[in-house]
């Protein structure tokens, strides 16, 4: 490893900071709108956050969109209905909106933890059933229970904000932007720690990885809960973001654009979901503008591609390669 | 008195109607290599499940350094000192040989108390313990066989157990193999002080390095004693007549 | 509360549970002979039941006999998806690893994104169906107080009938037989002669064949179908199979009509006791909690083996 030239020593990190300097370049230039520029770190935010317990535990999610949802509705109702909320988001240019959307996430986690703590005892097949069975569950409730809270005012499950809770755009962005930091960085420090070793000794075999004294189901709950934090969080400023939240927030679809960037970018890496949610990004932007109408179907078939010929993802192929004598895989994270 | 690291009592392991460990009763003593041996289905690789907290058995304690550690989650018996390497290797393939047997120090004994970069270090040492320094870079899963059951061994050791399981660590490996196993053996037990139970196929192996045998048939244990002691018992012999070719390489080896 | 109600919640429960059970047999097939999850399921459904109504729309066609059409564009559908997604996974292996269940599943899935796609693309998301047409002479049949549609009534009726004729083509064709055999053990299956190659190909023309001819029951069920339809019917049938035993075709018919019915039931406890407004989500939402209940507390499902 001491043959890495300088620039290559974290190759990772020079992704993150090259990302970020893209993002606050764009800002500052102003040629992408600032909605294109939060939807760009939704996506690899949301690909991140899922990360934790895909990428690196092996648990494929279907029902990541629940917590979206959860984060999305609890920021929308709680500055609808309470109004020091309504205050706190107005405050610190974004500081504010963070800390909501912090508590929309802490609501996302509280839910993950009660039900990861059961259905993390599922494998395979049989955890990701479940996932598609509670993000049914989620939104068929959410259908229910929600237009009954204000039947006036709310059309069906769809929640409007009104003019009085609308934060500058400036602010959401701000937020957004610390919220994407923060998932990052997460998932920096897992990849580096003794946790996230444990995580991918879980997902290689969780059987010995228990036999090796991995706290197995512990590590999976705490895994579970952190991805369900930020992408709650992450859904909480998009609902904010787009004026308001109705039962689409749950729907499986976006689960799948989470699993997608993963699949595209590969497992159990830090670059993986970053470059996963790059390319998916820019190809759904540009099938669209090619293809109007058939772009998800050349998506489907992309992701087809890849799981046939690359089911290591592009980070999962780089890894396999040698660079100037270096191994890539050591350095690649 | 002798130090007992680990005591057995009436431990018994039911799969539905079949009882696969029946009462098994035996202690190990701090620093012995002790031989479990037994026919194919004996249950040798299910009591070693129980003592690691992989099955909670329905009848019987486990006492590990005077500790009651009967059913108690799999990953405190290890933290405890108890390690085992799979019968069927497990390696985890995606990772190196070095970050496998990182994998055992940062969850081992002093799991919670290592940092990463001693966790290097413990491996690297073990993994060039059991001969595989050259490799610490490669894939588990480019590893040949005897190479993936040292890896088991390295990752095991990574733990810093006192008391270390192998499960047929010798099974399917060549002469010349089994010969570096059993010196590898043996310097883990002197050099590192670890007590060793090993079950095993290779009769011949086990009564050559261990000084007390334990039998398993049909889940019970029908003899106990010195290698001699054992190989003489006329109940074991007629458990392994059982299994024609075992009983001939018993034979050969009263015999010799 | 009116009794009456409650009967006609239950029975339209029971008649759509018919439908939803049959509509999972696919599933189960797939699921149980090679660990495929199909998340396309809901897609393949749809497949039938647009080819339904595109030959009466277009050709006039009876939908019976274009029931019989979508059950062979079924069958070719099942044999291409063999071939082109799932044979590369799971064709040559044994054991399928949680890895390769894992590829298959989103193998599966990318075809759902591609299908689902395709026909909002060309139906331009709108609704296609067969308006009017039904059965019988009459449109309604009355038991007592409970009017049934004979629409309903006959595709529950039918969705017996293709049970009973799959179950008897499982026990007592060659074929069959060998689909079952594979399905128990496949390496065993392997050593007696049995090419499980041609059985994955057949178990895929089989499943993905009943899942298009089933397409028509949800035709007859639903006024008519969108592609969001496919998200209706996709987790439910996930629900049965779980809760029927993987690969059990009376347990995937005797779940639908659980799941049926206890839809029936809650709307109407729902409607009682919380508000009428959400008496149809939750009484959906009540399937997935099931769904949980029994992965968690009895993965085997109601007539599966472990
Ligand atoms: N998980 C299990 N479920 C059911 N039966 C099992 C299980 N594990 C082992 N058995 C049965 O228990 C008996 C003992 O097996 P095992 O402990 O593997 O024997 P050995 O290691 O001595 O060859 C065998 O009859 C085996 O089939
Ligand atoms: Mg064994």
């Amino acid at each position: 490893m001491s043959r890495a030239p300088g620039y290559l020593k974290s190759p990772t990190l020079l992704l993150i900071v090259v990302v970020v300097a893209y993002i606050l370049g764009e800002r500052l230039a102003g040629l992408m709108t600032l909605d294109a520029l939060m939807l760009f770190m939704y996506f690899l935010g949301i690909a991140a956050a899922l990360n934790i317990i895909m990428g690196f535990a092996g648990y494929v999610s279907f029902g990541h969109a629940v917590f979206l949802g959860i984060g999305a509705y609890t920021y929308i109702l709680l500055v609808y209905f309470v109004p020091t909320m309504n205050s706190l988001q107005k405050m610190g240019a974004g500081l504010g909106v963070f800390a909501v959307a912090v508590v929309a996430g802490l609501a996302a986690a509280a839910v993950a933890a009660t039900i990861g703590a059961v259905v993390l005892r599922l494998r395979g097949a049989f955890f990701a059933i479940a996932t598609i069975g509670l993000d049914f569950a989620a939104l068929y409730i959410v259908k229910g229970v929600v237009p009954t809270l204000n039947p006036e005012q709310f059309y069906g499950a769809q929640v409007i904000l009104p003019s009085w809770a609308i934060v500058p755009k400036e602010d959401v962005f701000n937020a957004m932007l610390l919220t994407f930091l923060l998932v990052i960085l997460t998932n920096y420090a897992v990849r580096r720690s003794g946790f996230g070793m444990g995580l991918l000794a879980i997902k290689e075999d969780e059987d010995a990885a228990e036999v090796l004294g991995v706290p197995t189901a512990k590590y999976k709950t705490i895994a579970f809960t952190l991805s369900a934090f930020f992408t709650g969080m992450l859904g909480a400023i998009f609902a904010l973001n787009g004026g308001g939240v109705d039962e689409g927030i749950f729907h499986l679809g976006h689960s799948i654009n989470m699993i997608v960037m993963i699949v595209i970018g590969g497992l159990g890496t830090v670059s993986g979901p970053i470059v996963g949610g790059i390319i998916y990004y820019w190809l759904y932007d540009l099938l669209l503008i090619h293809y109007p109408g058939l772009n998800l179907v050349i998506l489907g078939i992309i992701v087809g591609l890849v799981v046939l010929f690359a089911p290591e993802g592009i980070i999962g192929i780089l890894r396999k390669l040698t660079f100037q004598g270096v191994r890539l895989r050591e350095l690649l994270e | 008195m002798v130090n007992v690291i680990l005591d057995l009592k009436n431990v018994t392991k039911r799969f539905g109607g079949l009882v696969a460990v029946d009462e098994v009763s035996f202690s190990v003593r701090r620093g012995e290599i002790l031989g479990l041996i037994g026919p194919n289905g004996a249950g040798k690789t299910t009591l070693f499940n129980v003592i690691t907290g992989v099955y909670k058995p329905e009848g019987g304690r486990v006492i590990f350094k005077g500790v009651d550690i009967t059913g108690m989650p799999a990953h405190r018996i290890a933290k405890m000192g108890i390690a085992k390497t799979h019968q069927i290797v497990k390696p985890f393939n995606d990772m190196t040989v070095l970050e496998n047997a990182m994998i055992g120090a940062l969850f081992g004994k002093r799991s919670g108390k290592i940092g990463m970069g001693e966790a290097r270090e413990v491996a690297r040492r073990m993994v060039e313990f059991v001969g595989l320094g050259e490799k610490a870079n490669h894939l588990a899963s480019q590893l040949t066989l005897h190479e993936k059951k040292l890896l088991e061994i390295a990752r095991a050791l990574s733990a810093e157990p006192e008391l270390l399981l192998l499960d047929e660590a010798l099974a399917g490996l060549n002469p010349r193999e089994i010969e570096e196993s059993l010196g590898l053996i043996k310097r883990v037990n002197e050099e590192m002080g670890v007590t060793i139970i090993m079950v095993e196929h290779v009769m011949h192996a086990v009564m050559n390095i261990a000084e007390r045998i334990v039998v398993l048939h049909y889940g019970r244990k029908i003899s106990e004693g010195s290698p001699e002691e054992v190989a003489n018992d006329p109940e074991v012999i007629t458990a392994y007549l059982g299994d024609p070719s075992l009983a001939l390489r018993f034979v050969r080896r009263r015999g010799a | 509360m009116d009794v009456s109600i409650l009967a006609i919640n239950v029975v339209s429960g029971l008649m759509w549970g018919c439908v939803l059970g049959v509509a999972a047999i696919g599933l189960t097939l797939l699921w149980g002979v090679m660990k495929v999850v199909n998340l396309a399921h809901g897609e393949l459904l749809l497949l039938g039941g647009y080819a339904i109504a595109w030959l009466y729309v277009t050709y006039g066609l009876n939908p019976l006999v274009g029931a019989l059409a979508a059950l062979a564009i079924g069958v070719a559908a099942g044999a291409a998806i063999y071939w082109a997604l799932l044979h590369k996974l799971v064709g040559k292996v044994d054991i399928i690893t949680l890895r390769i269940e894992m590829s298959t599943l989103l193998m599966m899935f990318a075809l759902s994104i591609a299908l689902y796609n395709v026909y909002s693309h060309v139906t331009r998301s709108e609704p296609r169906g067969i308006g009017l047409w039904h059965v019988g002479p009459t449109s309604v049949v009355k038991f007592g107080p409970v009017a049934v549609q004979m629409n309903h009534l006959f595709a529950a009726v039918l969705a017996l009938f293709i049970t009973i004729a799959v179950h008897l083509f499982l026990t007592r064709t060659m074929v069959g037989k060998a689909i079952r055999a594979v399905m128990q053990d496949s390496q065993a299956a392997a050593l007696v002669g049995i090419d499980p190659v041609k059985i994955k190909m057949f178990t895929a023309m089989l499943a993905i064949g009943v899942t298009a001819l089933s397409g028509f029951l949800v035709l007859l069920y639903e006024s008519s179908i969108i592609p969001g339809t496919a998200y209706k019917y996709a987790p439910l049938g996930f629900v049965i199979v779980v809760l029927g035993g993987l690969g059990s075709i009376l347990g995937s018919f005797i779940g639908g009509v659980i799941i049926g019915v206890v839809y029936g039931l809650s709307k109407v406890i729902v409607a009682e006791l919380y508000s009428p407004m959400a008496s149809d989500p939750i009484a959906l939402s009540t399937a997935f909690v099931i769904l949980v209940l029994v992965l968690l507390f009895k993965p085997e499902g109601l007539f599966g083996r472990r």
